[in-house]
């Protein structure tokens, strides 16, 4: 087995056939509840009118982001990101804010709301059973499916299979891997024959969204702490004027009369 | 008698398996030597053990994974040839038909009315006890045809049949005639073969009539044809819907129903009109070379253009391209092919297309005749030889379907010749692991023909609907808790093993089988002392023991010393595109067309075909995947909808010649205008599944009964039906 540094999926949507034989491996492995999932699919379905149909289906689940927005917006640390991958969470620091629902672009975490409050388990989301491959297993989705639309794999070795496929077959895939840079580049690859944003995926920057308010953010202290001594300045001129001020009216009352206190 | 795994067995099999794996037994890394060269196999009986899948007739190679005595996860074997490491969303629900809380768990004897589901909880022995009797009782007043038994394809077939033939009953119902009929006496009167293997290793044109890969899924064959696709194969997909295989097609061809036969004659006139054949195999291999040209001369793309709505330029470009391809074209040969009064004719002509292109048991080609016996090279138990049967089938093989092979039969004239007494009356049914209420077309009639017996005794796991109509119901236990007898596929014997103890008193079919037929004084044909002894007697030929093909999950069988000469196994020892056989039982010699009915002004086909949850009609209560299934709606062309009036999801009251269903309505441009479709298997009557209990509408209610009188096969897209809000 090769060694894996950075874990990752290739997703190719020309090749998935919605069997779903992935969603009841995952159910299963993961022991999920009859009325949850980690994956879905997402897609447009079949568009298009009888008899020119295409049909556009895509395993959506956690996209195990480099930069994850969900541990940007989380404000207890409950998100970690491990380096060989997976996003993981921790539900005994979890609140149940919900910041990381808002913040993930691609709608992955999902709210438990009616174990959410008895187990402490707010949020469900994919893993990358991180019991499997830690022990050089396939994620539970990879290893069952039967016509490899997903395969599990090396980071760089599947941006580069992904590419390979690109050239094999011209005119087949949208130029393009979802998630090489997208947001930061994600583990999860993605190639399509349709594009993009009819598989429901969003157009994001390669500069990740939470990379530039980090930025802002990151200078948000010391831009404080220098507002704070100008407005320290300020403040201190201003009172150092109104003493002046003080001290100039106080000179006038010596030379002017005040008649109402005189009266 | 044992039939349980003991705890200390599982410690013994966790530790040779684990030898097995250190061996280097294992020669595909997937999940299994992962699995233990991270030493998941330990000492507590937590791990793998291979078995053996049965959520549909594909039987993939499985690993369940069992911790503490449960099975928490199935993962497909890396060494099986028809699941090499995966399983498909059939078969990684397996655990829970196991853990279905509708399982029946003990042997329950009815109470009240038929039909009420009012039963009570007995013994083995008294069940036992009563169905011996019962069965007895029929032979001494009826004769043991009164008798009709029946059971679907499953790894203790041969021991059912045992029973069957031994007890002297000739009156046997099967799947086969609702399913492959049309395709298994097309190919035995042709190739001499039943269903020839498909090899995808070098095909480059691919033309499937009908057979939804990509849905009706067989893990392994859909694999390959899938990575074909992949690496530039040409698929050509000819179905009125737009299924999930239509959607990896490169051209989707939405043909009139019933027409494929004509557009494959099509095929053929521009293959032999203009020369484009496999000289060379054809006149060495083929009979009707000469006559061939002028047989075809009628059957022009133009003619066909007309009946199938396929433009001509269309047929005679994928007939060129087919013939370019050769030897590395294949016509699949399909598999549910009971479709149409003339789906025999299809079959021939996809027969006779694989002749011309030349790929039928070429090295490497495309189709292969070489396909072995279930258990052969195996060993079997001694047992003395049958009764002679001396009553007519009732279901008319072969006197009244003269072609019709004996093992297949007509099992939907068996059921109307229960109804009508003729030529005898049958008064009793045994049936295991078998769903008739549901397979067979036009329920109202089976559940009449249920009517009319005096005694129904039933094998399974669940209280599915013919159990629920039945007298006496037998736990069986399920396939991950029970042995089944080995089965050689491609070069090795797999075994079926239990992983887990069975729950309840639920027992094994060669358990079950073996006590009736003892109680039934037919004891010398079981001469087996447990499954165990049954699985070593089989190995005896292959000099293993049974505890190492339990560890590895399988034996090597020995190497196959008959291939090489290409032989055919029909009177001619050749291909036979003309047909003797057919001409001297009065049809016609060459491939033919017949023209189908079609619905009156208003009417649509009513279409069914599988999806890719869903086995049949015994795994609509399996919980994970009725979760992950889609709700089992009407398809309807989406405009023809609007024109009606029909909006997307309302119900819709659905009405044939023999039944009326409700269902909701998915309007969807996905299939053609003068068409509807329908999920086979669901809306079951058994109030004791209560997963699938009112869910979805059954499309047996609705189906009319039509006999093709060449192979037997049920027509079942030969229903009409009017669709109107509900």
């Amino acid at each position: 087995m090769t060694e894996i540094n950075h874990h990752a999926f290739l997703f190719d949507a020309t090749r998935c056939i919605d069997c779903r034989a992935c969603m009841v491996a995952c159910s299963v492995e993961n022991k999920i509840p009859m009325n949850k999932t980690r994956i879905w699919v997402a897609g447009l379905g079949i568009t298009g009118e009888f008899p020119n149909l295409q049909r556009e289906t895509m395993v959506y689940h956690c996209m195990h982001c480099n930069a994850p927005d969900c541990l940007s917006g989380c404000p207890v640390g409950a998100y970690s990101k491990r380096d060989d991958g997976p996003v993981e969470y921790d539900k005994n620091r979890c609140i149940g804010c919900r910041y990381c629902m808002n913040a993930c672009p691609f709608g992955v975490p999902h709210f438990d709301f009616d174990k959410g409050l008895v187990d402490g388990a707010f949020i469900d989301k994919c893993t990358l059973c991180p019991q499997r491959i830690d022990i050089g297993l396939e994620p539970a989705c990879v290893a069952t499916c039967p016509t490899d639309a997903l395969v599990y794999g090396e980071w760089t070795d599947l941006v580069k299979e992904a590419h390979d496929r690109i050239a094999a077959h011209p005119g087949r895939y949208i130029d393009h891997v979802y998630g090489e840079t997208e947001n930061g580049g994600t583990s999860y690859l993605i190639l399509s024959h349709v594009p993009f944003s009819e598989l429901g995926l969003p157009n994001l920057p390669e500069n990740p969204i939470n990379k530039v308010s980090e930025s802002v953010m990151e200078i948000t202290i010391p831009f404080a702490l220098s507002w704070a001594a100008v407005l320290t300045g300020v403040a201190a001129g201003v009172h150092m004027n109104n003493k002046k001020k003080e001290a100039n009216a106080k000179e006038a009352e010596t030379y002017d009369e005040k008649p109402e206190e005189t009266k | 008698m044992t039939n349980t795994l003991s705890r200390r067995d599982f410690l013994k099999l966790g530790t040779a398996t684990a030898a097995a794996a250190a061996a280097g037994g294992w020669i595909q890394p997937r999940a299994a030597r992962a699995a233990r060269e991270a030493g998941l196999l330990d000492a507590a009986g937590n791990g793998y053990i291979p078995s053996m899948c049965e959520m549909c007739v594909w039987r993939c190679g499985l690993l369940a994974r069992v911790e503490d005595g449960r099975v928490v996860k199935l993962e497909g074997n890396p060494e099986h040839p028809h699941s090499r490491g995966n399983l498909c969303p059939r078969g990684q629900s397996g655990l829970m038909n196991t853990y279905d809380p509708d399982r029946v768990l003990t042997p329950l004897i009815r109470v009240g009315k038929r039909g009420d589901g009012l039963f009570r909880k007995a013994s083995w022995e008294e069940s036992l006890d009563l169905i011996a009797n019962k069965m007895l009782e029929i032979k001494t007043r009826y004769g043991p045809e009164a008798m009709v038994f029946s059971t679907t394809h499953c790894l203790t077939q041969q021991q059912f049949e045992n029973m069957m033939y031994a007890f002297g009953s000739p009156n046997y119902g099967t799947q086969r005639s609702l399913c492959f009929n049309a395709m298994i006496t097309a190919f035995l009167l042709t190739y001499g073969v039943e269903e020839p293997a498909r090899n995808y290793n070098n095909v480059d044109f691919i033309l499937l009539v009908g057979r939804n890969m990509m849905e009706a899924i067989s893990t392994s064959e859909t694999s390959e044809l899938s990575h074909a696709v992949d690496r530039g194969a040409k698929l050509v997909y000819l179905d009125p819907r737009y299924t999930k295989t239509a959607s990896r097609a490169a051209e989707w061809i939405p043909i009139r129903p019933g027409t494929d036969s004509a557009f494959l004659l099509a095929m053929i006139n521009v293959i032999v009109t203009n020369e484009l054949a496999d000289c060379e195999f054809v006149k060495k291999y083929v009979v009707g070379c000469d006559g061939i040209k002028d047989a075809m001369s009628r059957y022009t793309p133009e003619w066909a253009e007309k009946i199938t709505g396929v433009p001509a330029a269309t047929i005679d470009r994928i007939a060129r391209e087919y013939a370019a391809a050769r030897p590395n074209s294949l016509v699949h040969p399909g598999w549910r092919t009971s479709n149409f009064l003339n789906s025999f004719q299809t079959e021939r002509a996809i027969a006779t297309l694989n002749a011309l292109s030349g790929n039928v048991l070429t090295p490497g080609g495309c189709l292969s005749a070489e396909v072995a016996a279930e258990g052969a090279g195996l060993g079997a138990p001694p047992q003395p030889p049958y009764p002679r049967l001396s009553a007519l089938r009732l279901d008319g093989t072969p006197w009244k379907y003269p072609l019709v092979p004996l093992k297949l039969g007509v099992f939907q004239e068996l059921r109307d010749a229960i109804i009508t007494g003729q030529p005898y009356q049958a008064h009793g049914w045994f049936i295991s692991r078998q769903n008739p209420i549901l397979s067979l077309p036009d329920r109202n009639k089976t559940l009449q023909a249920f009517g009319k017996m005096d005694f129904i005794a039933t094998v399974d796991i669940i209280m599915n609907d013919t159990a629920w109509f039945s007298d006496v119901v037998l736990p069986e236990a399920s396939y991950l808790e029970r042995y089944d007898p080995i089965l050689p596929v491609e070069g090795k014997a797999f075994i079926r093993q239990p992983v887990i103890e069975p729950q309840g008193e639920a027992k094994s079919t060669l358990w079950i089988y073996k006590q009736l037929g003892e109680r039934l004084g037919l004891g010398d044909y079981f001469q087996y002392d447990d499954e165990e002894d049954y699985l070593r007697t089989q190995l005896k030929p292959l000099a293993v023991d049974l505890e190492e093909v339990k560890a590895l999950g399988y034996a090597k069988m020995p190497e196959d010393e008959t291939k090489g000469e290409i032989t055919f196994n029909t009177p001619s020892g050749k291909i036979e595109i003309y047909s003797e056989t057919l001409k001297n039982a009065g049809f016609s010699p060459w491939p033919t067309w017949e023209e189908p009915p079609v619905p009156a002004e208003g009417e649509f086909f009513l279409l069914t075909g599988k999806v890719a949850q869903q086995t049949q009609f015994g795994t609509q209560n399996n919980q994970l995947l009725h979760k992950y299934s889609d709700e089992p709606r009407l398809w309807m062309n989406a405009s023809v909808a609007e024109e009606r009036g029909l909006r997307d999801s309302e119900w819709v009251e659905v009405t044939s010649n023999v039944g009326k269903v409700h269902i909701r309505l998915l309007a969807t441009q996905a299939i053609r205008p003068d068409c509807v479709y329908m999920t086979p298997g669901y809306g079951h009557l058994s109030r004791g599944l209560k997963t699938a209990y009112g869910w979805g509408a059954s499309d047996s209610v609705l189906h009319v009964t039509y006999t093709d009188p060449i192979s037997g096969s049920q027509a079942l897209s030969q229903t009409f039906v009017s669709v109107k809000k509900a």
